[in-house]
């Protein structure tokens, strides 16, 4: 890290690789999925390069490295678990106007995709990508170009459409 | 190559000279140098309590300015290293306001308990925190200024204790400045504010400290 911070770009390319080696594990423990320890692998190692200002050399490089790969963790899976319980929301309020049976035999994507093609172009995209395709909120943003927050707020402004429609 | 690799490639050509952040030490005593100034500059401006020689007869009011000079010294501390990712490693120091505060409520419940009879109360009463608030107010910009160049890992925590820094300097010149000895007055208008402002620290910890 010492000659990195002095702009040695072989050994901080080597430092990068060894911290990836080095977390990998720890991430792979603490998450389901492959592609989520890759996300917040890579989360991480932005985030150290952004603070390698703040380690200096003189003290253990593990524990840094460990503290920032605990905190982006704790981040990835706050912004998870809020996904998710605002995903169960929409969910929720869906099957409130779908009929009783419809949600017994087994609700899913292709029985309301007609209403849903009918949708603005933007929201079919995106509610097609997260519930047909199975893609995040966040995957989707990255997908087709738009911010997390905004794939969010479209996908909400979908479900209603869909809620009066269906109602009727 | 893949998406690691890939980034690795591109952050290790992005490896410039980088100038390491100065020891946590060394931060901690510039701020609390600069926090000293600050409280010395205003007292010039403002002026001195009058009765301060009396006020130093009393060891209660010697040992409320030293669990006060403690309190800003451990703070001042504790924000310097919190505002690393791993505490510059030094977790139970990075703490140390924790305690300081604990004895700093202790001491003035021992000077209320003490305080017999009761000094007269002032005729004033919120004013005093508005005052302490107002001239915390420089210093609690400073330091989360300052603190946002760095890379905490405990934001709200990091927010606590800067304002607890900045809020201690105010009731430090405060203490200094006004003739007040009615013990009841200084826990209520001067110090029961700094609950409130703990929950603002987290708030805005929260929102500021983040990277």
């Amino acid at each position: 890290m010492q000659q990195a911070l002095n702009g040695d770009t072989q050994a901080y390319a080597t430092l990068l690789s060894e911290t990836t080696r080095l977390l990998r594990p720890f991430l792979a423990r603490r998450l389901y999925a492959g592609n989520e320890v890759d996300d917040v692998l890579q989360e991480v190692l932005i985030s150290i390069h952004k603070a390698r200002h703040t380690y200096d050399g003189t003290r253990p490089y593990k524990p840094w490295a460990y503290a920032i790969a605990k905190f982006r963790l704790q981040d990835h899976l706050r912004s998870h678990y809020a996904d998710q319980l605002r995903d169960a929301q929409d969910i929720a309020e869906l099957e409130n106007f779908l009929p009783e049976d419809v949600t017994e035999s087994g609700f899913n994507y292709e029985s309301i995709s007609t209403e849903v093609e009918k949708l603005p172009e933007k929201q079919a995209t995106i509610l097609r990508l997260m519930h047909q395709e199975g893609y995040t909120a966040k995957e989707v943003a990255e997908k087709i170009g738009m911010n997390e927050s905004a794939v969010k707020v479209a996908a909400h402004r979908a479900y209603k459409v869909l809620r009066r429609r269906l109602e009727r | 190559m893949n998406n690691i690799e890939q980034l690795v490639a591109t952050l290790s050509k992005d490896a410039a000279t980088v100038k390491p952040a100065p020891h946590p030490y060394g931060l901690g005593l510039k701020w609390l140098g600069l926090a000293l100034a600050y409280l010395a500059i205003s007292l010039a401006v403002f002026g001195m309590r009058p009765d301060l020689a009396r006020a130093l007869q009393n060891p209660w009011f010697v040992a409320e300015l030293a669990a006060l000079f403690g309190m800003l010294v451990t703070t001042a501390l504790s924000a310097a290293l919190l505002a690393f990712p791993d505490l510059y490693q030094k977790r139970r120091l990075a703490m140390a306001p924790a305690g300081m505060f604990v004895q700093f409520v202790l001491l003035m419940a021992f000077s209320w308990h003490a305080d017999v009879p009761p000094a007269p109360l002032p005729a004033h009463s919120f004013e005093c925190s508005l005052s302490i608030l107002l001239f915390s107010l420089l210093p609690a910009v400073a330091i989360f200024q300052i603190l946002r160049r760095y890379a905490g890992t405990h934001p709200q925590l990091s927010g606590i204790v800067a304002v607890l820094f900045a809020f201690t300097t105010g009731a430090f010149w405060l203490r200094l400045h006004e003739s007040n000895d009615s013990i009841i007055h200084v826990i209520e208008w001067h110090y029961l504010p700094m609950l409130a402002v703990i929950l603002v620290g987290y708030w805005s910890g929260k929102k500021m400290l983040k990277w």
